[in-house]
């Protein structure tokens, strides 16, 4: 970022970023859950288990508390295109507005129509109505997500466009615009991200019953059901998706991959850093320690490839932070490496049916919850501070974008109240799955589900 | 197109005031209507577990905008900056108080969320209120087609005004009145028992006070921007708004008078939307009016997307809003029926 406090798009920025990775603690996991509770309904339909609808009403409690927030930290979102972003949105507004508003009408009434009727309704819908709704609340969340992807992929890699009359930029075709290369490959990767959040969290949550000897067949379900999603989906994070998005960002964005990797001159048989130290000012990279020719090939498909370094290009398109970049790209390599070893084992050990009582294991299944939402944040920042310094790469700049009227002081004090506002809401929702957690999955039935009544 | 897509975007707004003020207006009153803690969490039953579904049209209203009229989102929400954020944290602490306050049966807890409901609900009535107030007043557009605002200067109504003046706070007050009545016809459906019968006289005081108020501002309102009546009387859809206004006006005294709870209820969300449409059509095709200079002043016409952009979103829009209607009708025969005070059958809020 820039790091001149008196630019009146840092102060936007830094808003639009704190309240969008705030935002999306909440999404990432619903979007992960949702499928748990479609496939544990379809059990609980096909098995008649009560095991099942046990699990379902369990998680849909969490699932709603995680809808809420993400509800109400995602309408800012939405506004800071017309209050901080207006110059963004007279420019582009015909293009993205399309799509925010395709989320709002096709997305978001299909899943907050529902998801009342999937905590509340499972005796009022009867079972195969109550899978219908778990259905169509996972349907609008994943929706939801591509609207929101489609748009920034456009941000990321501007297609379908063209320049109107009047200057500002319209949709020459929807289909190109929808079916954007860069959306569908970060779709993919960024659905496998969610799924891992999910997976990990509710291996999590079997994982602390299972240490503290409470509720033993619903733990048992949680951990065998996260860790093998967890391993399937951790590894589509890294295999086909992860690697085509880098691929993508090679070919599209070559200045970025350069900074993501800290590459200051460009050679072939490039190496990849596992671990360094950007020196900016000096251009280089800090005690390096290298793959050989990795780069290359994971880049371009051979090890001989010719990669690009930043000094092939102008530093007025170098991203603004490359320190930032480069750390928050290599550290979410990094945990994804080890959220693959992680299920990889977890579900060895299942398979040799030791996975209950290998005690450390789970320890460390328990202690791992938080990091799938650490690398999914750092992987938006990667995404987000590499297309840096454009808004629309190539088209248009960070420094066009934001709202002239709006001032520094109007931004701070706005950014002081997300703050204080968010560390509230943080409270009351940790207080309040920690409360679900202790009750635990067989609490309604202890109390004859008082909350059914009719 | 530009004329269609106005009325679209319009009703975005009004349904998203129709369904959220019910919610305002019993937020508003739900301190008063309800004594004991059983019976906030009544109230908060027969709102509770539809919030997020009527909060999610103000969602739609924003995206619409963004897609038929960037260039006013543009100006008007950057130009309402410190307004807007205020909205959004009411809409937040709204939307966070009635989820996390019926989760314990702690006494304090539930008093201090019940408070902050009724507060974030009074405030979110009184600044789309005076919103309102602001897109009928005016704003001070400069040659840019941009504007900042204080939150007050001097109170006046031409110039350099404020977010807050005299016919702003005004048409606030009527909103927080008009919203509570109509919140307390929602309540008197919805629930029985003691609150019930609380609702029912509040609904029909609150009515009441709403004549005059009503009267009050249009009068104002013609003396604010005397152009807007002269558009209003020779605009069909205005009078069409007007007869609205009368039925439903007299359907609604019908209905509280003759106990039908659900006549009563409809008459009121019709005759909101009565009163949003007829002020939308009057200013048309002003969307914002420059109190700077007339000249200033933000038109449909030059704000909205281009005609492809408009084109192309006729096309999907209307598939979207079925769905949605179809979604309506689901919620509202899911939700039907009303919320007894000692089992909420509507969930555990």
């Amino acid at each position: 970022m820039n790091t001149n406090l008196t630019d009146p798009a840092f102060w936007s920025r830094f808003q639009f970023a704190f309240t969008i990775i705030y935002h999306y603690l909440f999404p990432q996991l619903t979007m992960g859950l949702a499928w748990f509770l479609v496939y544990w309904k379809w059990r609980a339909l096909k098995t008649s288990d009560e095991e099942y609808d046990r699990a379902v009403r369990f998680w849909a409690k969490i699932f709603g508390l995680n809808f809420a927030v993400g509800v109400v930290t995602g309408i800012p979102m939405e506004f800071q295109f017309g209050t901080n972003w207006g110059g963004f949105a007279r420019h582009a507004g015909g293009v993205i507005g399309q799509t925010l508003a395709m989320e709002g009408m096709f997305a978001f009434f299909l899943e907050s129509a529902f998801i009342g009727a999937l905590i509340w309704g499972e005796k009022r819908l009867g079972p195969r109505n109550h899978f219908f709704a778990a259905i169509a609340v996972a349907l609008g969340s994943w929706l939801s997500g591509f609207f929101i992807l489609v748009t920034n992929a456009f941000m990321q890699h501007p297609v379908g466009y063209r320049v109107g009359l009047d200057g500002s930029l319209e949709i020459a075709n929807l289909r190109s615009y929808l079916f954007n290369p860069w959306a569908i490959v970060q779709l993919a990767h960024n659905q496998s991200a969610a799924l891992v959040t999910g997976s990990f969290v509710v291996a999590a949550v079997g994982a602390y019953y299972a240490l503290r000897q409470e509720h033993p067949t619903q733990s048992k379900l949680y951990l065998r059901g996260g860790t093998l999603v967890g391993l399937v989906a951790s590894l589509l994070v890294a295999g086909p998706t992860g690697d085509r998005q880098a691929k993508m960002v090679a070919d599209y964005q070559p200045v970025t991959l350069a900074a993501m990797e800290g590459k200051f001159v460009g050679s072939s048989r490039a190496g990849i850093a596992v671990i360094g130290q950007p020196n900016v000012a000096a251009r280089r990279l800090d005690n390096p320690i290298e793959f050989p020719d990795a780069l290359s090939f994971l880049a371009y498909g051979t090890f001989t490839s010719y990669v690009h370094g930043l000094d092939e290009y102008p530093q007025s398109v170098w991203p603004d932070n490359i320190e930032l970049l480069y750390y928050a790209y290599h550290l979410m390599i990094t945990l994804g490496v080890m959220f693959i070893a992680l299920t990889a084992f977890a579900t060895f050990q299942n398979w040799r049916k030791r996975l209950m009582s290998t005690t450390w294991l789970l320890w460390i299944i328990l202690l791992a919850f938080p990091f799938p939402y650490i690398a999914n944040t750092l992987g938006w920042m990667t995404a987000e501070l590499g297309r840096q310094p454009w808004l629309l790469y190539n088209i248009f700049r960070t420094s066009e974008g934001y709202s002239r009227v709006v001032n520094n002081g109007d931004a701070t004090f706005t950014l002081i109240g997300f703050v204080g506002l968010y560390f509230v809401i943080g409270l009351a929702f940790l207080y309040l799955v920690g409360r679900e957690l202790e009750r635990g999955p067989d609490w309604q039935k202890q109390n004859s589900q008082p909350t059914e009544a009719h | 197109m530009i004329t269609a897509w106005y009325i679209i975007v319009s009703l975005m707004l009004i349904l998203y005031v129709v369904l959220d003020g019910r919610n305002f207006g019993a937020g508003m009153l739900h301190l008063f209507v309800a004594r004991t803690p059983q019976e906030r969490r009544q109230v908060i039953a027969a709102i509770g577990p539809l919030w997020s579904w009527h909060e999610v049209w103000l969602v739609g209203f924003g995206g619409t905008l963004l897609a038929a009229f960037p260039r006013l989102m543009a100006s008007a929400f950057s130009g309402y900056y410190l307004a807007l954020f205020l909205i959004l944290y009411c809409l937040i602490l709204r939307g966070v108080s009635i989820e996390v306050g019926g989760h314990t049966e702690d006494r304090l807890w539930q008093q201090l969320w019940g408070f902050v409901f009724s507060a974030a609900n009074l405030l979110l009535a009184v600044l789309f209120g005076a919103a309102a107030g602001n897109v009928g007043r005016g704003v001070p557009i400069d040659a840019n087609g941009d504007f900042s605002m204080a939150f007050f200067t001097n109170f006046r109504v031409r110039g350099n005004v404020g977010l807050l003046d005299w016919y702003t706070v005004s048409v606030a007050i009527f909103a927080v009145v008009l919203l509570a009545a109509h919140g307390a016809t929602y309540l008197e459906l919805k629930t029985s028992g003691p609150v019930h019968d609380r609702s029912a006289s509040y609904a029909r005081r609150l009515w009441l006070a709403v004549l005059p108020l009503l009267a009050a501002v249009s009068f104002e309102s013609w003396v604010v921007r005397p152009a807007v009546l002269h558009s209003a009387l020779t605009n069909p859809l205005c009078w069409v708004g007007v007869l609205v206004i009368g039925i439903s006006g007299s359907a609604l005294a019908f209905g509280l008078r003759a106990h039908r709870e659900a006549c009563a209820f409809v008459a009121s969300n019709f005759l909101i939307v009565g009163l949003l449409a007829v002020g939308g059509a009057a200013i048309f095709p002003v969307m914002l009016y420059s109190t700077l200079g007339p000249q200033y002043s933000l038109t449909a016409y030059a704000v909205s997307a281009n005609h492809t952009a408009l084109l192309l979103a006729s096309f999907w829009w209307p598939i979207g809003f079925v769905l949605a209607a179809g979604y309506f009708i689901f919620v509202s025969r899911h939700y039907a029926g009303k919320v007894d005070v000692n089992r909420d059958n509507q969930g555990f809020y």
